[in-house]
């Protein structure tokens, strides 16, 4: 196996008093699209900036491909491509000029590929940074990244402000590098785009991650929402211990099941005569509000 | 409709700016006041008060300060108003520019405007309310000046001397603020503003200079020169204060017109399409802040060599012993005379070298403020996050800085000569003469630089405060010897640390230690720039 090309331990930052990541620890491998997920300042951003050797961390360890993202950010850089979720440019630059400034701060040339890029995702280069809109700015940044012959590319939100084609188009590309044997850092907030692209995830949530691991792995963790109607009374399912928030109306049922416990459930359903039966899988939103609401409830999950 | 909203955006502006207000009004009256009860006991004698307006009278000292005209008996006042005028509204002016700009420009810029627009607020309520911020703003200041005045007490000056210069002031201000709105509804940011301002406060300054010198009738066409019309505390003549008034009416008038009409977060000059590609010279981090710098460096340096030129034009009359002093000139001969006429020159050519040296910093500190600038509004994060070290980044801003700086001081010294050259004839004095100039105040501009530089490395959040040097620097040289400053206050700032070249030699021992301090902090800098966080949020 290859080496992990990004590896986090218990990495800390703080802003004097205020503790911005308590304990990160995250692995990123070869040829993985891997997600970063979390609310509003729970880290995300901090992480990342620390990654690049913008912030410089408090306590625990960074590499990337095996160096120090602080000491050695320059060389880590030359093979590294990274989209920020709030692009600003420089007022009086035009499009073109910034994303050839960007590939050549890289050592790299404007391509072909940079032209079908800017082709794909629309952009008038003409113009001046001064009358780009949020999402115009975005795809200078991405286009830049994208065109780079980089080994990591590390996009933070990438697609606030996009509109839902280039959306499309920029999760064609990730599934590109991905074929390519590239590997990705997506922090996102959009679950479905996660879902769709991304090998494993990491839930981060003020300043911790919490959960790490594959999206059915996570899923064992969750529970499945069951909804069955059979031909005899369902009452003897309610007792059983993986079974939540039962709610039954003669000889429907809806529930929630641990995961792990689905075998044990339908084994016990199965007796009862099942005429229909529906299997919901947890989405990721699913996941997502679990670990957010915590102090919520355990409850919650299955709402 | 139009004005909707005008009175709170008004209440909100001033609770916004009160603090700036303040320290501007403390800056401009505490100068004032202060000079003001300096005066009597400067300028007590008759003995110093003949030899004051005899230096007053000097070419030289017209092409700074502006030109004498009082009528003898003369008072104390009189000096104090041929001193403090031109200089006071040069700092009103400037004053203005800034809050103008700040209440317009800047908010279109950051987006705010765009915001306030939006709620139920009339279409010229932003711009109603930047004006009337500064007519509130002119009026204290006019009010506080001439109370200053009142108050200080100086011989010879009388209420009406007294509220004259405040309002005059006043309405000098204004009309320099009425220019900058109407700048801010041309220009398409901020910074094209404060540019095309600042060209013209400086175009209408050397119009000024150059008229006073040859023609003070000439300086009717000048605008700046309605203040010295004004002849405080000698015929008090009122009327150039509704003559500014007037023009502020139009100016911005015209601004709030034009104001209604264009694209919020637009200039009326028109947006010309940018490149489809990078030129080659856009590389590295050099190249970018050469390509960001352009325009204004351009600007600046141009800028200089004309400054140069203009105060080098009047180098003929006031090397010109033999008509500015003729008594003088008989006693001491005609080599005397030849050798008087040169000493005049260059000791005249060392405050000029001042001057120049201090406006030159100017460039270079605001290319160095990019650093810490642009790494706030986050356009620098993507250049952090390429395979540019900190040391490249810094050293392409920083050198860039100091390399326009040095260039500028040097242009605007070879334009002294240049015209100064042609304006003396047979007398002309030498490059490497008037280079003495350079290589005395160089150092004092890389200390500053380097003091700068610690700051934006190591004090962020207080990179302004560099601006003090300069500010005052020029304040404590400019004004100071006529103020009878102490040599403690002259030195300050490392510009008051150089001995008076070109009239004297370069001290090339204190010229080596000045350079090496001002790269030792550029170094400092870089090393508390290299070992900090570059963006928290």
């Amino acid at each position: 196996m290859t080496e992990p090309i990004v590896v986090i331990e218990h990495l800390q930052k703080h802003f004097g008093k205020f503790q911005a990541l308590k304990d990160i620890t995250m692995t990123v491998n070869a040829g993985e699209v891997f997600g970063f997920i979390g609310p509003n300042g729970a880290g995300k951003s901090t992480t990342i900036r620390t990654l690049l050797g913008i912030l410089k961390k408090s306590g625990g360890s960074a590499t990337i491909f095996g160096q120090d993202v602080w000491h050695e950010a320059v060389a880590i850089h030359k093979r590294l491509a990274y989209v920020p979720g709030d692009v600003t440019l420089w007022p009086n630059l035009s499009g073109g000029e910034a994303i050839d400034l960007f590939l050549r701060l890289n050592d790299q040339a404007h391509s072909p590929r940079t032209d079908a890029l800017i082709a794909k995702f629309d952009l008038d280069v003409r113009k001046k940074a001064r009358t780009y809109s949020k999402g115009n700015r975005q795809k200078v940044a991405l286009i830049a990244a994208l065109s780079t012959d980089a080994d990591l590319y590390i996009f933070d939100e990438p697609t606030s402000g996009l509109d839902p084609l280039m959306e499309e188009v920029f999760q064609q590309e990730v599934l590109g590098l991905k074929a390519a044997g590239k590997s990705v850092l997506l922090s996102s907030h959009i679950l479905s785009e996660v879902e769709r692209m991304c090998d494993r995830i990491a839930i981060i949530r003020e300043g911790t991650i919490i959960e790490t691991g594959t999206l059915d792995a996570m899923r064992q963790l969750s529970r499945t929402q069951i909804r069955v109607t059979t031909q005899q009374p369902l009452d003897a399912i309610a007792a059983l211990p993986a079974v939540h928030s039962f709610k039954a109306t003669g000889t429907k049922a809806t529930f929630a099941v641990d995961s792990e416990a689905l075998g044990d459930v339908m084994r016990a359903l199965t007796p009862l005569g099942i005429t229909a039966l529906q299997s919901t899988p947890p989405t990721l939103e699913d996941l997502f509000l679990r670990y957010y609401n915590q102090e919520g409830g355990a409850d919650d999950a299955t709402r | 409709m139009q004005h909707a909203k005008t009175g709170f955006l008004l209440k909100t502006a001033l609770r916004r700016d009160w603090l700036k207000i303040v320290l501007w009004l403390l800056g401009v009256v505490g100068l004032m006041a202060g000079a003001a009860g300096k005066f009597d006991t400067l300028y007590g004698s008759p003995k110093a008060m003949a030899t004051i307006i005899e230096t007053l009278k000097t070419p030289a000292m017209v092409s700074l300060l502006g030109p004498f005209t009082a009528k003898a008996p003369y008072t104390v006042a009189n000096v104090y108003a041929a001193e403090m005028m031109v200089f006071m509204g040069l700092f009103v002016a400037m004053m203005n520019s800034y809050f103008a700009v700040h209440t317009t420009r800047a908010e279109e810029d950051t987006g705010v405007a765009e915001l306030i627009r939006a709620h139920a607020v009339g279409r010229s309520a932003s711009l109603t309310a930047a004006s009337l911020e500064l007519v509130i703003l002119n009026l204290i200041t006019a009010v506080l000046a001439a109370l200053g005045l009142q108050a200080a007490g100086m011989t010879g000056a009388d209420a009406a001397g007294n509220w004259l210069f405040g309002l005059g002031l006043g309405a000098f201000g204004l009309m320099f603020g009425a220019f900058t709105l109407l700048f801010a509804q041309v220009a398409d940011s901020a910074r094209g503003t404060t540019l095309l301002s600042y060209s013209w406060l400086g175009l209408l300054f050397i119009a000024r200079m150059v008229t006073d010198v040859t023609d003070p009738k000439l300086t009717w066409w000048t605008i700046y020169g309605w203040i010295e019309k004004l002849a405080i505390y000698d015929q008090n003549t009122w009327w150039p204060v509704l003559l500014m008034l007037a023009l502020t009416a139009l100016v911005g008038g015209l601004a709030l017109r034009l104001g209604t009409q264009r694209d919020l977060g637009a200039g009326l000059l028109p947006q010309r399409a940018g490149r489809r590609t990078a030129s080659p010279f856009l590389r590295g981090p050099l190249g970018l802040v050469a390509r960001l710098e352009r325009t204004s460096t351009i600007i600046w340096l141009i800028a200089l060599l004309i400054l140069g030129a203009t105060y080098g034009s009047i180098f003929g009359t006031a090397g010109d012993l033999m008509s500015s002093n003729p008594t003088m000139a008989k006693l001491i001969g005609t080599t005397g005379v030849r050798l008087a006429n040169r000493a005049i020159v260059l000791a005249f050519a060392n405050k000029l070298t001042v001057i120049f040296v201090i406006l030159a910093t100017i460039p270079g500190l605001i290319t160095l403020f990019r650093l810490n600038r642009d790494e706030a509004r986050g356009s620098l994060e993507l250049v952090h996050a390429k395979s540019v070290s900190r040391l490249r980044l810094y050293a392409s801003v920083t050198g860039f800085g100091l390399v326009i700086a040095l260039a500028g001081l040097a242009l605007a010294i070879w334009g002294m000569q240049l015209a100064g050259g042609a304006a003396m004839g047979p007398d002309a004095l030498s490059l490497s003469r008037y280079m003495r100039g350079f290589w005395g105040y160089a150092p004092a501009l890389i200390v500053t630089f380097g003091v700068s530089a610690v700051l934006v490395g190591a004090l962020q959040r207080w990179q302004s405060v560099a601006w003090a040097l300069p500010a005052y620097g020029f304040f404590s040289l400019y004004l100071g010897s006529l103020l009878d400053f102490p040599d403690w206050a002259k030195q300050l700032t490392p510009y008051g640390w150089v001995n008076d070249v070109p009239l004297k030699a370069v001290d090339w021992g204190q010229a080596g230690w000045m350079t090496a301090l001002g790269l030792g902090l550029l170094v400092l800098g870089y090393l508390a720039y290299a070992r900090r966080d570059l963006r928290e949020n």
